[in-house]
């Protein structure tokens, strides 16, 4: 994960957001400053209507501010199109979502090479090494052919981790990523996302839990749209790594 | 996204459903087997009828006496019409647009050789009928200008009525009774099969002047003759000469009208109402295609709009992975096509399968019957099915693809 250490992977800017609907607009970010370094483990907190997921959809290129700047690797990312967005999401950022999300009646190793038929640099027999790789690196080798409505929860998440990596992203957004399980399937996927972040990914987590969001380094807490706290007590390796802090 | 990675993508969601595929497949199945079904009759039934046709030769032209109109055909056998005489055909020679002149009477009584008997036909006519009918011989040889000359008491036979009359032995030089007299057999005809479903294999043929002398008849049933040109111009011909002699007013028109006491037919004439009754088929076939077809699409419409509800998840779920509308798009496309298309060759198989079956039946009725396909009725009912879902499928397709991919992850 070499990068500029000047730049900041992600830098927000007096970021607004608004919907608008029956011609009545209703606020979701305000005037959100913000910057996000390579190889941070990032928890966004808060409770429901607070606009994490909002801002995670910004982060992640699936929506679009109202207003302010969203740089990315330095970059402006204003005036794009939906197709270079899309382009975006098919190179540097991957989702783990709450519900999984996984084609149903379709193999496990089916479902982690996905994300590379939109990503169409790669070459088919590239592409199996780094499905099988994905699938292997969170222990599932033994399940790849199975489908995946033959898997438990946790087994499904692991899945969806798998098809986040297979791409190699510059962010992973894992949304709710334990929403769905058991405590012992929550910590087993919490402590790959932990791995991953070892290794050296950039992971963004949204999470309205306190004990989730205790294993990233950093917690930005939002309410009512607004950042209220950016908080680094849990920043074990933040003197190792030298983060801009804003 | 490249095609091959779209067409796989879109094969798996086919076959994820593939009962549902199966049922949305159902009207495109029907009207391509249909299709394939009607024009392969059609084609079979052509070529038996053909087939009969060829038996004429393409120049040959026949003349029947006969009171009917036009439509109807000759009533052959009938003493009342005996509107032929001798001295028409003798007339006929004389014309420039005809030639190999052929009349041909028609015997009554039964054909016996031993204690064997049949009620085949015997015909009395000249040797220009091998030609005209295109016939060869299988044994012995056709009666010639000889045995004509002299009024000899000789016969050529049917390769079935040989078989019927003589079993395995071979039956040149025989003697073979016909009504009253005795005559011997000099030639065994080649097989024909079946003219206007009448067995052309049962028959006896013995020369003009016998019948002529025996029947002490002065009128024909039957002319054939070639034309020696244009076949359109010989029967104007025929039909002045012959309303000149019966004293008949010729139409205005220049149709045969039901003052006529004759009918004169060529096989070119009956080739061109084949041709007309094969176009107006292949127009009702193609109807019934366009209708299924529009049906069965919009059946796979119905399916594919079902199908992009229920995968809502699944497209903002590959936005969110990077594919881009013209990805969802293409996909859901293909899909459709896929489901056509396939449809399509389900149709095209049905339809040969049933087709091989109904010939399977009327083999045993039409011997001339035999398996035939319409090659262009295949491929353009094929490409019509798969332009059905391309067509049909553009809707749902670019619904797909316009969803906004955070709705679409979180419809419920």
């Amino acid at each position: 994960m070499a990068s500029s250490e000047s730049t900041p992977l992600i830098e927000l800017v007096g970021l607004n957001k608004s919907y608008v609907n029956d011609e009545v607009e209703t606020p979701v970010l305000y005037n959100i400053n913000l910057s996000i370094s390579n190889g941070e483990f990032v928890a966004i907190m808060g409770p429901s209507g607070s606009g994490k997921s909002t801002l995670m959809h910004i982060l992640g290129f699936l929506d679009v501010p109202t207003s302010g700047h969203y740089h990315f690797k330095g970059a402006s990312t204003e005036e794009k199109t939906e197709d270079e967005l899309a382009r975006i999401r098919s190179t540097s950022v991957s989702f783990v979502f709450q519900s999984f999300n996984l084609l149903p009646r379709t193999s496990v190793f089916d479902n982690v090479m996905l994300p590379l038929l939109y990503n169409s640099t790669t070459r088919v027999s590239e592409r199996r090494d780094k499905a099988m790789k994905a699938i292997e690196s969170v222990g599932l080798k033994d399940r790849a052919t199975y489908l995946s409505n033959q898997l438990s929860g946790g087994q499904q998440q692991r899945v969806a981790i798998a098809r986040a990596l297979v791409t190699t992203p510059e962010i992973i957004f894992a949304d709710e990523p334990t929403g769905n399980l058991d405590s012992a399937s929550g910590t087993h996927v919490m402590e790959i996302l932990q791995n991953l972040h070892r290794a050296g990914h950039t992971i963004i987590l949204v999470t309205h839990e306190q004990a989730t969001a205790e294993h990233a380094e950093r917690i930005i807490r939002l309410h009512d749209g607004h950042v209220v706290s950016d908080d680094r007590t849990f920043t074990r390796r933040i003197a190792k790594r030298g983060n801009q802090i804003k | 996204m490249r095609l091959h990675d779209l067409s796989t993508t879109a094969l798996k969601g086919v076959t994820r459903n593939r009962s549902r595929a199966l049922l949305t497949m159902l009207g495109i199945i029907i009207g391509v087997g249909a299709v394939v079904l009607m024009t392969s009759v059609g084609k079979s039934m052509e070529s038996v009828i053909l087939g009969q046709i060829s038996v004429l030769g393409p120049k040959t032209i026949a003349l029947w006496p006969g009171k009917n109109g036009p439509e109807q055909g000759a009533a052959t056998l009938n003493p009342d019409f005996d509107s032929l005489k001798i001295s028409d055909v003798e007339a006929l020679k004389r014309l420039q647009t005809v030639t190999n002149i052929s009349p041909i009477i028609f015997m009554e009584g039964k054909t016996t050789y031993g204690t064997e008997q049949t009620d085949t036909r015997v015909g009395g006519t000249t040797p220009e009928t091998y030609t005209n009918q295109v016939v060869t011989i299988a044994e012995g040889r056709f009666h010639d200008a000889q045995d004509e000359l002299e009024g000899r008491f000789v016969a050529v036979l049917g390769t079935d009525t040989a078989r019927d009359l003589f079993s395995n032995q071979s039956p040149i030089g025989k003697r073979i009774g016909i009504g009253d007299h005795k005559y011997t057999v000099i030639g065994v005809l080649a097989p024909v099969g079946s003219q206007f479903f009448q067995n052309m294999d049962e028959r006896v043929i013995i020369p003009f002047h016998t019948a002529h002398i025996v029947s002490q008849r002065t009128y024909v049933d039957m002319v054939t003759m070639q034309s020696t040109g244009d076949s359109a111009d010989a029967i104007d011909d025929i039909q002045w000469l012959l309303r000149r002699r019966h004293k008949i007013v010729p139409p205005t028109t220049g149709v045969p009208t039901d003052n006529d006491d004759f009918l004169v037919r060529s096989a070119a004439q009956a080739q061109e109402i084949l041709g007309t009754v094969s176009i107006s088929l292949t127009l009702f076939i193609t109807m019934i295609a366009a209708i299924s077809l529009l049906v069965g699409g919009i059946g796979i419409m119905n399916i594919m709009l079902v199908a992009v509800t229920e995968r809502t998840r699944e497209i903002g779920l590959r936005k969110a992975l990077g594919a881009q509308g013209r990805d969802i798009l293409l996909q859901f496309l293909i899909e459709a096509v896929a489901l056509t298309f396939l449809g399509g060759l389900v149709g095209l198989a049905a339809g040969l399968g049933v087709n091989a079956l109904i010939v399977g039946i009327a083999k045993r009725f039409l011997e001339n019957y035999v398996f035939a396909v319409n090659p262009i009725a295949i491929v353009a009912s094929l490409l019509m099915a798969a332009g059905t879902g391309l067509a049909f499928g553009i809707y749902p397709a670019r619904k797909a693809s316009r969803l906004n991919p955070i709705e679409a992850l979180r419809y419920e």
